[in-house]
């Protein structure tokens, strides 16, 4: 015999003043986890989705990033008529020889940030696919022109269409805004290889090589060229996995949210069991009354749970609107979140709440209101029929 | 005080909600202070390491770009200036590592102790260090992440420079957070050489000022001084510096403390639940000690004190475990975070334990103070009247 559905979910409702306080406890900690994990969600998708699948990245030996590596022009036309790599409309090798540089920028908030700027030819438009003007056009070569990421725009000063940003030694005109799908390109500025190497003065006129490899092509021989030329100490790395390494270090915030998810999962735990105590308590000569009519302990046992459970939903509904607000208040107020300083460029991140988020924290709150529901419904399962109705 | 047994006893009625209640508001309090150790991490930084006598000269493009050597020697003339050392980045990948997982700098040894005399390092390594051509000086924190030993050699592959040298651990910095690792500038400079380039830039110049009062003239100068030339430079203090470094956090940290504020809101409900259900199931004892006299007053603070009592003692057990919590985070995350720097420290500060039980001792009051206000001014006769 089965008490129904409804009975569970109407005590929730009968209570519902009791049950509010319980009810905010579940939503804010469904808010506070959803948020941070939205955070780093957002990060890792923004470094995962960058590169291209069919791309090469060619640095120095042991640079772990575009920024902090040299190379000389000799090691560029080396590469350059390799076979193996894919040629574009006109012809000419898909090899993008480019120039990566981190100054310092004002930001619209006054302070600084490492922006990484891109030097590059024309060619890197059809190396990098996902990249695609969107306002304005390319830049001209030596004319001091530079195209914006998306996630720069309004972050930094004068980082407007027609306006003039400051970085390096002089002014640069903005004359375009590019889009790459969410990917960290969005938070580069790209210019001119030439320029940006003379701006910079360093002894190498490139910080490494990106080239599209040709469809069929075999990546390890092309990779075992570049690397064992002994000239110039070189590592070829694909594309993806090369972003793919720089979102590793967004895992290690998971650690964090563990750490977030797993106290406050508790704490609200124990709150939703108080609750849930309380109501036990009060409906004692009511569960004797079930219990006398011939309900098994099994059927209360699964109500109280289930009252548990739709407590918590209930919760978790409430915080998801809070998450979703929340964040759509955070990205509005601060815009993109700035991440990176070891690494001495800032990539900016756009806080969204995917699906998976709230899957999460749907699966977080019902947690909660199982577990801290399982203990309060076995003393109403244990309670004797006899003893409870007793005490009417 | 005469009605403390009284509240205590209260307390002890329902044991087991007293110890729900409890360890939820202590894991939150918990929580709440090991994220305010985060924000709490630059604040420490810029705090502790850093010096206001100490001032960074760098290209004004940024510290990628780089200055003629020839700068050096020009700001280490400026009037009030006690010390200046050049920097120039190495990028040393270790082998075993395979890429950069410390900085590597070359310097010039001569100028080590008077620019940085906070360091404490050993006089003794210094002199190797300036003896010995191929000598590096490391922080205790790369010392101790590979286990290397005074004495020692060890070989980095230049990530920026066409070279990889082979140094000989001559002293250390002892401090835990510090991971650079020093070597001279003249190696570097002779190892190029070899290769026909010569090494005549610099990154970044780091002077100690004596006088905290000239600081701002000899900014002022360092930048004057190189005005209109093709490397103009920038100037600002060590801690400035930093400060801006870490400022692309600074978002992040906002988030942070918008996760902690909503840790803190779920204490206080927790809290005020609690205490809303104390009150209900007793509303007829408390309407009968008001029959038999007890006033208004009494049945408020004691109401109050009771909740106080609670969130205080757990929230104060829960503030000072944050030692122990924040050590184990860090025994897992290894306490070093690319993306985070300074904010994965976790070191809790008094400051941080004080804040939480401060936290503790609000939401206890204020979690009591609404049924207690309510439960002091019901009459009584409605309630007795309820009941019977």
């Amino acid at each position: 015999m089965g008490l129904p559905l409804s009975y569970s979910v109407r005590n929730v409702r009968a209570r519902l003043r009791r049950t509010a306080l319980m009810i905010s406890v579940i939503a804010l900690a469904v808010i506070a986890t959803s948020v941070f994990l939205a955070l780093i969600a957002s990060l890792e998708r923004t470094l995962v989705s960058t590169g291209s699948p069919r791309n090469l990245v060619v640095l120095r030996k042991g640079s772990d990033n575009d920024g902090s590596s040299m190379l000389p022009l000799e090691a560029y036309q080396a590469i350059r008529y390799l076979g193996g790599i894919a040629r574009g409309a006109d012809g000419q090798p898909l090899v993008s020889p480019e120039m990566v540089l981190q100054p310092s920028v004002q930001t619209t908030g006054g302070t600084r940030e490492n922006v990484l700027v891109r030097g590059v030819e024309p060619v890197a438009l059809a190396v990098h696919e996902q990249v695609r003007l969107v306002a304005g056009r390319m830049f001209r070569p030596s004319s001091g022109e530079v195209v914006l990421g998306r996630g720069t725009v309004g972050r930094y000063l004068g980082a407007e269409l027609g306006a003039e940003i400051a970085f390096g030694r002089r002014r640069w005109h903005v004359v375009g805004v590019m889009e790459a799908g969410g990917s960290s390109f969005e938070s580069e500025i790209w210019a001119d290889a030439r320029e940006v190497a003379a701006d910079s003065t360093r002894p190498f006129p490139y910080s490494g090589i990106r080239l599209t490899v040709a469809p069929g092509a075999d990546w390890d021989t092309l990779t075992r060229r570049i690397e064992d030329d002994p000239r110039f100490a070189l590592e070829a790395t694909r594309e993806l996995d090369y972003y793919a390494e720089q979102a590793e270090s967004a895992h290690t915030l998971y650690v964090l949210l563990v750490v977030l998810a797993i106290p406050i999962g508790i704490a609200a735990g124990f709150g939703a069991s108080n609750t849930m105590f309380a109501a036990v308590q009060s409906r004692t000569v009511e569960i004797g009354t079930l219990r006398a009519l011939g309900f098994p302990r099994a059927t209360i046992l699964r109500a109280f749970v289930l009252e548990s459970v739709v407590l918590a939903l209930v919760g978790f509904a409430i915080g998801a609107a809070g998450t979703l607000a929340l964040t759509a208040a955070i990205a509005e107020v601060l815009g993109g979140i700035g991440f990176g300083a070891a690494t001495f460029t800032t990539s900016i991140v756009r806080l969204e709440v995917s699906a998976r988020e709230l899957a999460a924290a749907l699966l977080f709150a019902g947690t909660i209101g199982f577990l801290g529901g399982l203990l309060p419904a076995w003393r109403a399962a244990g309670l004797r029929p006899v003893e409870a109705l007793r005490k009417a | 005080m005469r009605f403390l047994p009284f509240v205590l006893r209260n307390l002890g009625r329902n044991k087991l909600r007293t110890a729900l209640t409890g360890g939820a508001i202590g894991l939150a309090v918990l929580l709440v202070c090991f994220f305010l150790t985060m924000p709490g991490g630059i604040d420490a930084l810029l705090a502790r390491v850093t010096s206001n006598v100490r001032v960074c000269v760098h290209h004004k493009g940024g510290v990628v770009y780089q200055m003629p050597y020839a700068y050096v020697s020009r700001i280490r003339a400026i009037p009030g200036v006690v010390a200046a050392n050049s920097q120039i980045w190495y990028g040393g990948a270790y082998e075993e590592a395979g890429h950069v997982t410390f900085p590597s700098f070359a310097i010039e040894p001569e100028h080590v102790a008077a620019v940085w005399p906070d360091y404490g390092i050993d006089p003794a390594a210094l002199d190797r260090f300036r003896r010995f051509r191929d000598g590096a000086i490391v922080g205790r924190q790369t010392m101790q992440k590979y286990g290397w030993r005074i004495g020692q050699q060890v070989a980095l592959t230049s990530t920026v420079w066409p070279v990889t040298l082979s140094f000989r651990i001559v002293g250390e910095i002892p401090n835990e957070r510090a991971p650079h690792f020093w070597m001279q500038r003249e190696y570097l400079a002779q190892a190029l050489q070899a290769q026909g380039r010569a090494l005549d830039i610099v990154g970044v110049v780091w002077v100690r000022v004596g006088d905290p009062t000239v600081v701002g003239a000899v900014m002022e100068r360092a930048v004057a001084m190189f005005r209109n030339s093709p490397a103009e430079t920038a100037a600002e203090t060590e801690k400035s510096f930093f400060a801006n470094f870490f400022g692309s956090l600074q978002a992040f940290v906002k988030i942070i403390l918008v996760v902690t504020a909503l840790v803190a809101l779920c204490v206080l409900c927790i809290a005020a639940n609690t205490a809303s259900m104390a009150v209900r199931e007793r509303s007829r004892e408390i309407a009968v000690l008001r029959a038999i006299g007890f006033g208004r007053g009494l049945i408020f603070g004691t109401l109050v004190a009771e909740s106080t009592i609670l969130a205080t003692v757990a929230g104060g057990t829960g503030a000072l475990l944050t030692y122990a919590f924040s050590a184990m985070v860090r025994a897992v995350s290894g306490g070093w975070n690319r993306e985070l720097g300074p904010l994965a420290g976790f070191l809790v500060t008094p400051d941080i334990v004080a804040s939480g039980i401060g936290l503790a001792v609000v939401v206890g009051l204020v979690a009591g103070i609404a049924p207690a206000w309510g439960a002091a001014r019901r009459p009584v006769a409605a309630t007795l009247h309820e009941i019977f």
